[in-house]
């Protein structure tokens, strides 16, 4: 049996006053490409921030790759892969130099990899960050989250801004990494990249995680939770 | 660690070169205007010196403005001590809030690092950049001074250096607790608070009541005038001083471990 990759267990997160995620458990088996839907403020990325540390989470704990998210927090990010859905770097850099600062603080030399990487994604290393849309962004931000070859990838709304073209080729290298096995984590509102590449899903809606019994769920079931969401 | 520290250098390169190079090039050609105005200054120092509080103010009721030592301390200690000060707010005060005012936090914090050492490099990174731009200024002004071919006590002049890389280092201090908690560039705060610091300690020599309460700010161990004319430096200045620095950088460090970065 495959070992439990990312173990939520009871996670409340707060802002003040304001809900941010109630009570939401979950579990992601090693291999797995797990889709996360639900609404804007649904509480997804506020899950993968308390997840990464970026939060100081109010209840519950969070075990990433065996490890405790908050006692173990600079181990943890040695063997993740982050992709933020704002993909914002220093503006006076170059592409080269944001890639290979990412390498050099972790200590690596990932040149082949993020060669690689740039590559089959098209990324112009010479350009400066300030001269890239956000779908060239979102391509330096990929190469970043994957040149290192973690066990553990999370995506949070990676596609938007993407062309489809290059859209293909990020499921193309998730489905590789998988199959060398890594687990994934990937944020979506896209029904249709959940319903091809994901094998488990969970939706989220008010702060409170449900999970779904398969990820192919027709989309009148999907909206429901988006309608429901409207009118509440 | 000593990657983000490279990463902070380079980015902050720029700003270092044009402030040490501007307050740097304005002392030196304050120094180079002395010899021109020798002459008239021999009067002027005598009416300068007369001028009641205000004379007092600006160290001229203690030192002459027409020897070098006098001119240097009087003219280019002021602006010496309010370029560096500035510099010194406006480096601290942006460099952890700009991660969040430039949503690269997410970036930065998801490397594996934990934050403490994050803000580590960050502060070594201020410490050097203060370092290198008095150094810098050190050496435009002794150019200054060998072109001239005056007398200058070299001692008096490194404490006051020293003293105010010390003053720019509490400023520093106190901006980079500021700016562990908010999560916008402040650059007016800081230059404010420089500029309040510096308003201080003028009213601080020109109010008989403030007098004895000078030592709160940190131009007051600072000042040009005391230093050349060998007033001994008040220790609970410099203890004041340290606490500033070391609780706004220990401030900077608690706060930031403990709260929500925003996106």
């Amino acid at each position: 049996m495959k070992e439990n990759v990312i173990e939520i267990r009871h996670l409340t997160k707060n802002y003040g006053k304001s809900r941010g995620v109630i009570d939401v458990s979950l579990n992601v088996k090693q291999g797995d490409i797990f889709g996360f839907l639900g609404p804007n403020g649904a509480g997804k990325s506020t899950t993968i921030r308390s997840m990464l540390g970026f939060l100081k989470i109010n209840e519950g704990s969070i075990n990433i790759l065996g490890m405790d998210s908050v006692r173990d927090h600079e181990k943890i990010l040695r063997e993740v892969g982050y992709m933020p859905s704002e993909a914002w770097f220093y503006d006076s850099m170059k592409v080269k130099d944001v890639i290979k600062y990412a390498a050099d603080v972790r200590g690596l030399d990932c040149s082949n990899e993020a060669g690689m990487l740039c590559e089959r994604l098209k990324v112009d290393t010479n350009k400066k960050i300030k001269q890239l849309s956000l779908g060239n962004r979102k391509k330096v931000s990929i190469v970043c989250a994957m040149q290192h070859k973690p066990k553990l990838f999370i995506f949070d709304e990676p596609t938007g801004g993407l062309d489809p073209l290059m859209q293909k080729k990020f499921f193309e290298l998730i489905n590789e990494y998988v199959d060398k096995g890594a687990t994934c984590l990937l944020s979506t509102h896209v029904l249709s990249e959940v319903d091809k590449y994901c094998k488990n899903a969970a939706i989220m809606r008010d702060g409170r995680l449900t999970m779904l019994d398969t990820p192919h769920i027709d989309d009148e079931t999907f909206l429901s939770f988006y309608e429901d969401d409207e009118e509440a | 660690m000593r990657s983000v520290l490279k990463r902070e250098l380079l980015l902050n390169i720029k700003s270092l070169l044009i402030w040490s190079l501007s307050v740097g090039l304005m002392g030196f050609a304050c120094i180079l205007l002395y010899q021109s105005m020798e002459g008239e200054m021999k009067d002027m120092a005598d009416a300068f010196s007369n001028m009641g509080a205000f004379s007092e103010a600006f160290g001229m009721s203690t030192l002459s403005i027409a020897t070098l030592k006098g001119y240097f301390a009087t003219e280019v200690g002021a602006v010496h001590g309010l370029g560096s000060a500035m510099f010194a707010a406006i480096t601290a005060i942006g460099i952890i809030s700009k991660e969040e005012d430039a949503h690269t936090g997410e970036f930065t914090f998801s490397l594996p690092l934990s934050r403490s050492k994050i803000i580590a490099a960050k502060g070594i990174c201020v410490a050097i950049m203060l370092i290198v731009f008095t150094a810098i200024c050190i050496a435009f002004y002794y150019i200054g001074f060998e072109i001239l071919g005056e007398e200058m006590p070299m001692d008096q002049f490194m404490k006051f250096m020293g003293m105010q890389l010390l003053m720019n280092a509490e400023i520093a201090g106190i901006c980079f607790g500021v700016s562990a908690i908010s999560g916008k560039n402040r650059m007016g705060l800081g230059l404010g608070i420089a500029l309040v610091c510096y308003a201080y300690d003028v009213m601080g020599r020109v109010v008989p009541d403030l007098k004895d309460y000078l030592f709160i700010g940190p131009y007051s161990y600072s000042n040009a005038s005391e230093i050349f004319t060998g007033v001994a430096t008040e220790g609970k200045a410099i203890v004041l001083a340290a606490v500033f620095l070391i609780g706004g950088v220990a401030f900077a460090f608690l706060r930031f471990n403990k709260r929500d970065l925003a996106s």
